[in-house]
């Protein structure tokens, strides 16, 4: 009998997450463009990315938030929060549950979000879930997964139904783009209209739970979640830059680009060539969520793009907050001469060059900001020096439009003594946490921020000032 | 990072790609690869725009794009 309403379930129809757009319009829904800055200054531009981790990762990046918020600086005349001067945040699985919080709620964050999902035990109810006779039928369904149980949990018991329409009608800033990995091209999945419009599809009808759940659908654990791809049904085009792109690919001038350009050609290729989409955890592609606003720096090719503009004059300083929950498990493997097991072996080859990456990411950034100053003092010297042979052989040499990179880092592996870096970074990678622990990680996230010397530097040019470690502002 | 200048007799928005992305005259930041100048809508210009590859320059030698006004020889 049960096996016979099993069989018919699998069956079912399953309902798509993600609606048809009946036209496209470029630039409309969610789109950094189309967002209020009210106060909020192009002038000081900051990006916060929040990396994967489980619940770790969340509230690590819940206690950055708490110490943006508590930050206050002289920007234009006035006394204001860095928090609210944050532009855009992207975030990656266990990450993208305070990111999106905030993009829906704003402020109320700090009310809602710790009972909400920081200090619940998120793990066993979703386990709870599975279990029950209800979740069988559904997850018996071919198009339905464990994430899809897990994104009605997180719909209801986090979310409280918010879905992008509810960000849009917000319009504020920060632009918050939760990220997931689609699972055929390796590429990132950004939840952002430009992105949806590739597949035709309105981001507005998605719910922020779902994007979560995608974010977080950590392999093995969780499942990947499907996608519907309308591509070819509402009249999108392309952006010029890529046919342009396509050029490149013989001579390989810029194969970034060049890849960037056919991963939106795959995507809304009509008919769709590709009829489902399978998003899997954000991590699996950049666990740290910094590719994006690293290819906005460095391509005027991207839907917010900070070339374009540093190209305008619109923005002076830079600050790029890398919210990293990276760790690093001690072993005893190398007490032993026995040949490591194969989970353990799996484990290391599905995590290390997820770290490598992250790092190389990181020092990515970190080599943009040195080529940033050393551009500019290029040009000062080059001036210098030629005017110092007489007037009639300086060069004038003109600079591009100057800015300011902040590359702020925070991560457990900066912590200096020794045995509480060793503490965070044994942490697991779960759904739910000891309270203590969550305390911990808010408290550590709000101490690598003040500690991080850029950030430091950063305070001094805002004549800035983070309260707490018994500093009053 | 690759720089570029697109010159005009006078001061205006340039445009790359479609979008605007700066003013003339000024050093311009830009990725490396294939690229389309031009100037806007107004017809007052010539060439109406450029295709370019931008690679191997530096922010000392930056690659000029050059417009003329259409009265101009």
């Amino acid at each position: 009998m049960l096996a016979g309403l099993l069989l018919v379930a699998s069956c079912a129809s399953v309902e798509p997450g993600n609606p048809p757009l009946k036209q496209y319009v470029p630039g409309r829904g969610y789109s950094f463009d189309r967002l209020e800055g009210g106060e909020n200054s192009d002038r000081l531009f900051v990006i916060v990315t929040f990396s994967g981790g489980g619940t770790r990762a969340a509230a690590l990046a819940y206690g950055v938030l708490e110490a943006l918020r508590d930050t206050k600086i002289e920007w234009q005349s006035k006394k204001v929060r860095l928090l609210d001067e944050v532009d855009v945040i992207s975030s990656i699985s266990g990450g993208s549950f305070p990111a999106a919080y905030y993009a829906l709620r704003g402020d109320r964050i700090f009310e809602e979000f710790p009972g909400r999902f920081l200090y619940r035990q998120i793990q066993s109810d979703l386990i709870g879930l599975a279990l029950t006779p209800t979740s069988w039928f559904k997850l018996a369904a071919s198009a339905y997964g464990r994430s899809d149980l897990a994104a009605e949990l997180y719909d209801r018991e986090v979310f409280a139904g918010g879905t992008y329409a509810d960000v849009i009608a917000r319009n504020r800033r920060p632009f918050v783009i939760l990220n997931a990995t689609d699972m055929t091209t390796g590429q990132p999945f950004s939840f952002i209209q430009d992105q949806f419009d590739l597949l035709c599809s309105d981001l507005a009808g998605v719910k922020l739970a779902r994007a979560a759940a995608a974010s977080s659908a950590f392999p093995g654990g969780l499942t990947a979640l499907t996608f519907w791809n309308y591509a070819g049904t509402c009249g999108y085009r392309q952006p010029a830059w890529v046919e342009l792109a396509m050029k490149d690919h013989g001579a390989r001038v810029n194969a970034r680009r060049t890849a960037r350009a056919e991963n939106r050609l795959s995507l809304a290729a009509a008919g769709p060539a590709r009829a489902y989409l399978h998003l899997t955890d954000g991590g699996v592609a950049d666990n740290i969520g910094l590719r994006g606003p690293l290819e906005a720096i460095l391509s005027p090719n991207h839907p917010w793009s900070i070339v374009q503009m540093l190209n305008r004059e619109r923005l002076d300083k830079l600050v790029v907050i890398v919210v990293n929950a990276a760790t690093n498990p001690a072993t005893d493997r190398d007490q032993s001469p026995a040949v490591p097991g194969l989970i353990d072996t799996i484990s290391t080859a599905a995590n290390v060059p997820l770290g490598n990456y992250s790092f190389d990411t990181v020092e990515l950034l970190n080599k943009i900001a040195a080529e940033y100053r050393a551009d500019s003092r290029a040009v000062v010297a080059c001036n210098r020096l030629s005017a110092a042979k007489g007037a009639q052989c300086a060069l004038r040499l003109e600079a591009p439009h100057a800015v300011e990179l902040y590359p702020v880092q925070v991560a457990f592996e900066y912590l200096p003594d020794r045995a509480q870096r060793d503490w965070f970074r044994n942490l697991p990678t779960t759904l739910q946490l000891p309270r203590e622990t969550i305390d911990k990680l808010r408290a550590v996230g709000r101490r690598l921020l003040s500690e991080d010397p850029q950030f430091q530097n950063l305070m001094e040019a805002l004549g800035g000032c983070l309260a707490g470690a018994g500093r009053a502002c | 990072m690759e720089y570029v200048k697109v010159t005009f007799p006078t001061r205006r928005l340039a445009y790359i790609d479609g979008e605007e992305n700066g003013y003339t005259n000024d050093v311009l930041r830009v990725d490396a690869g294939t690229h389309e100048f031009s100037l806007g809508d107004r017809a007052n210009y010539r060439p109406a725009k450029r295709t370019v590859t931008v690679m191997d320059t530096s922010v000392l030698e930056p690659l000029e794009v050059r417009f003329f006004s259409k009265g101009e020889p």
